[in-house]
């Protein structure tokens, strides 16, 4: 009987195994190609030029984005050197690039760029065995994290809007100042990310907040600069593409006078506005709880929003529900979203404005084993 | 005969209806979503739940593109359906046959239908990685497993009940005739279970679709229906979203109907 | 009693074989990679690993060590689920009697049941939480949807399935519908009610899981994937992966239990086939 049972248990578990894929057996030879061509580049990368770097990542199709509206910068950067804009997709872990299926993978400096370098909890410690193409370098930078509210919301609200804006804007100059005590408010905040790696996100989007895409320093925090926000403009129109084509007319009709309203950024650092007309507001970040958007938890725990009267609650996200769709259906008041994020938002006919752009130059770059 | 001809036109009367009915409810909300009731009642603006013509409109502006995105996605369902509902099915003569020892192979296999698929398509993922070298075909390679293990649960379960709960004393008669094991499996067994076959495959068709479309949202190759869903809905871009999703309901569809006709076939054929 | 005592014996021993030869798998499968992969924590890790971690005292986030941090976003998902479930498991079965009873239900909503369980989460998500307006709720009433299909077309299947010769028996003896249906049709219908039971309970914790992931907040999925994106050690992924498999065989085999209590001719059924 149970000899029997066995003989059924290995004809089953072969089952499995030719289930599992018929290449398994043909795969051992492939890693081993694969081994030794990662060998040869890495011996002759060391002269490889950034421009040689993409090129022959890109016709070996091993490029990676995670996609969903965070490609249009490497789109456009495949582009500039005459490349396909396909790209591999990460899931937002590294293990596409630690086990060289991606080779040039797209990181965030401040996150991504941190775990492939660091060897603190989930990082993959490379150190400085790695290198990074930057977008603001390469002139294909697009801006980032930014806020915004529906245009509705804003006339209907604009001192709400007003004193949010002055209220976060001082969480941020004070993150900024004081990065590791940012960094420990987010940690407390109900991160779950590593202290570690919290502080090195601090740090890196410090950069972002205070430096422009030339690397200028940016004194005015939350800013909206005209020739950036053009950029981003004209690179979304080019790399966005929809399938709608009445969403696709509309975004190439699109101006900046459409996405952003400078009033209530100048109005907040003025100091100049009234009582908030709606006091209890909630905010939906982009992502999860991190130093990301180490600003707005600073000003709720420093109580910067209870000097101006408001009461406010961080949404964190991450999710598949955008911050987009939940400012547009009125769930939450605010967001933070990536400015071409918004852009392809209004062009499907949402109605969103921007009221302050946070990072004044883009955190992508393009990661690579030296 | 008069009873035969009564029969028959009963039959006709059952078959129109059950297409007509439904149909004429289709309609029916058709016409109340496209007029925007349906939106009214919802609460939701045309972004996010936009009129069935535009969806259409869409669809049909993007032919080329869907269809390459669809005949991916297919290749993924039927695999996976196909070699789950086999797992499945096997798992389930394997513990009729090994009634103490078999039964942990059903559990085993809900084991791993117990598992999320968000947790499994990123487990995939990485463990096909040495599949091949060309990531197109080793993230189909992973969707597919994906949705085989959760064919397999349903598929084991329902097919378990099929073989082992016979009608009363037929597995005696069976014993009386001194019929082997496969004898009883190929002359009751096998035929009990097919009603129970398509019961399970009620489940794991739908489920199989749904499962083909998530695992794509982590595939490492963009492609496919449910791709192009998470990458317009994440982009706030719900008409051509919608439009995805539409084709992803017509699969659905489509291989449900076909699965009631193989039903009728099959079920016909096993009472004869 | 000795036949039953047996017959637990029996199955204790096979259900530990089971968990033994899956060991053995994992662990060869662990072996492997540790040995090709510079990363094989990320991939396959040893349980040894996985065990460590769950009994670790390190903190992941300040206050709570990863067990602590998976059993409170469980315990959120869990509660979700159950509450996801119990509806879904009403509104299948109510549908379900609907059905049998109303031909013309049947024929209108059947094909539109099916055609809810294909409409993907993330298309039907935005419009429940644009009418929810609360999360929370929106991810309770996303797992009902996903639940109640199999419970209803199982249950179905179970009222169909009534022997014609013991449906016109009832009636001969003019019983009312109340009666035909309390004295025939719901007892006969049970064990594929179960059925269905049996796959909708763990299907009610993977959606459960899944629907977490629409939005930030507290939850096994939330967990899942920020442990996929964040500096957090992989191997909170892997309990979750372990917990969740372990939380849906528990659910089916709750309802196995359930069904063992509640239905004594199963046990008889079960002796017979001995």
């Amino acid at each position: 009987m149970k000899k029997r049972a066995f003989t059924t248990i290995t004809a089953l578990g072969l089952t499995a195994v030719m289930l599992a894929g018929c290449g398994s057996s043909s795969s051992s030879g492939d890693t081993a190609k694969n081994d030794n061509t990662a060998e040869e580049t890495t011996d002759s990368s060391a002269e490889m030029t950034d421009e040689e770097r993409i090129i022959s990542a890109a016709q070996e199709g091993k490029v990676g984005n995670w996609g969903l509206g965070n490609e249009y910068e490497i789109q456009a950067l495949l582009t500039k050197y005459g490349q396909s804009t396909d790209y591999l997709v990460e899931d937002f872990t590294m293990d596409g690039f630690d086990d060289d299926s991606i080779t040039l993978a797209s990181a965030m400096t401040y996150n991504e760029l941190g775990l492939v370098k660091n060897d603190y909890e989930g990082g993959y410690g490379y150190g400085d065995s790695v290198g990074i193409i930057d977008m603001n370098d390469e002139g294909v930078a697009m801006l980032e994290d930014n806020l915004f509210c529906t245009k509705e919301f804003a006339e209907a609200n604009p001192n709400t809007v007003k004193a949010f804006v002055a209220a976060s804007l001082k969480g941020w100059e004070y993150a900024c100042e004081n990065p590791e005590e940012a960094a420990q408010i987010v940690y407390e905040a109900g991160s779950s990310v590593s202290s570690d790696h919290q502080a090195y996100m601090a740090s890196e989007v410090k950069k972002l907040v205070e430096t422009d895409m030339n690397g200028n320093t940016v004194t005015e925090i939350g800013k909206m600069d005209e020739d950036a926000m053009q950029q981003t403009l004209d690179l979304a129109k080019q790399y966005i593409k929809l399938d709608d084509s009445a969403a696709a007319a509309k975004l190439q009709t699109l101006t900046l006078d459409d996405i952003r309203d400078t009033s209530y950024w100048e109005a907040a650092t003025a100091g100049d506005f009234g009582t908030p007309e709606k006091t209890d507001i909630k905010v939906q970040m982009k992502w999860l709880p991190q130093c990301q958007f180490m600003g707005y938890y600073v000003a709720k725990a420093k109580g910067f929003y209870d000097e101006v009267g408001l009461n406010v609650d961080i949404i964190s996200g991450g999710g598949d529900i955008g911050e987009t769709t939940a400012v547009q259906n009125g769930t939450v008041d605010f967001g933070v979203t990536w400015v071409s994020n918004l852009i392809s938002a209004d062009a499907a006919g949402m109605d969103l404005v921007e009221v302050a752009q946070i990072y004044q130059r883009s955190g992508l770059v393009l990661v690579y084993k030296k | 005969m008069s009873e035969k001809a009564l029969k028959r036109k009963k039959i006709d009367f059952n078959s129109v209806s059950s297409v007509l009915y439904p149909v004429l409810f289709g309609i029916l909300i058709f016409v109340l979503w496209e007029c925007g009731v349906l939106n009214t009642v919802l609460k939701t603006d045309t972004n996010i739940l936009p009129a069935p013509t535009r969806i259409a409109g869409i669809m049909s502006e993007n032919s080329s593109k869907i269809s390459e995105n669809l005949s991916a996605t297919m290749t993924v369902i039927i695999w996976g359906l196909i070699a789950g509902s086999f797992l499945g099915y096997m798992a389930a003569v394997f513990a009729t046959r090994f009634p103490n020892f078999g039964k942990g192979a059903l559990t085993v296999l809900s084991v791993f239908n117990a598992i999320p698929i968000v947790a499994l398509a990123p487990v995939f993922n990485n463990w096909t990685k040495d599949v091949s070298s060309e990531a197109s075909v080793r993230s189909t390679v992973a969707k597919i497993l994906v949705v085989t293990v959760v064919c397999a649960a349903s598929m084991s379960i329902n097919a378990y009940r099929g073989l082992t709960e016979l009608k009363p004393f037929s597995l005696d008669l069976m014993k009386s005739y001194a019929a082997d094991n496969m004898t009883v499996f190929k002359k009751l067994r096998f035929h009990n279970s097919i009603p129970y076959i398509f019961t399970a495959l009620k489940v794991s068709v739908p489920s199989s679709v749904i499962t083909a479309l998530v695992s794509e949202y982590f595939a490492e190759y963009r492609m496919g229906i449910g791709r192009q869903i998470r990458d317009n809905i994440s982009i706030a871009q719900y008409s051509a979203g919608w439009a995805y999703i539409a084709v992803a309901c017509l699969i659905g569809i489509l291989m449900y109907i076909i699965l009631i006709i193989f039903e009728g076939i099959f079920t016909k054929r096993h009472r004869k | 009693m000795s036949v039953l005592k047996r017959l637990s014996k029996s199955k204790y021993f096979n259900t530990v074989l089971w968990i033994v030869i899956l060991i053995i798998v994992w662990e060869i499968g662990a072996t492997v990679v540790a040995a090709t992969k510079r990363s094989p924590e990320n991939i396959l890790p040893h349980l040894s690993g996985i065990i460590e971690s769950v009994v670790s005292k390190d903190t992941i986030n300040g206050s709570q060590t990863a067990v602590q941090m998976v059993l409170e976003n469980a315990k959120a998902t869990i509660s979700r689920a159950l509450v996801g479930f119990g509806i879904g498991t009403a509104l299948g079965f109510v549908l379900a009697l609907f059905m049998s009873r109303f031909k013309t239900v049947e024929k209108i909503a059947f094909p539109y049941l099916m055609i809810i369980q294909m409409i993907p989460i993330l298309g039907m998500a935005p419009l429940i939480f644009a009418i929810t307006q609360d999360i929370s709720k929106s991810r309770i009433i996303i797992a009902a949807i996903l639940t109640f299909y199999p419970v209803a077309t199982n249950t179905l299947a179970g009222f169909k399935a009534v022997e014609k010769e013991k449906h016109e028996l009832m009636i001969s003896y003019a019983a009312s519908k109340f009666q035909l249906y309390t004295k025939t049709m719901i007892p006969s219908c049970i064990p594929y009610f179960f059925t269905g039971l049996k796959i909708s309970a763990p299907m009610a914790i993977t959606a459960s899981i899944l629907v977490d992931t629409l939005q930030g907040g507290i939850g096994l999925g939330c967990l899942l994937s920020q442990a996929l994106k964040g500096a957090m050690s992989r191997y909170v992924f892997w309990q979750i992966v372990f917990l969740s498999a372990f939380i849906g065989i528990f659910s089916f085999l709750l309802m196995g239990i359930i069904e063992y209590i509640l239905c004594p001719y199963k046990r008889k059924g079960n002796k017979q086939e001995e």
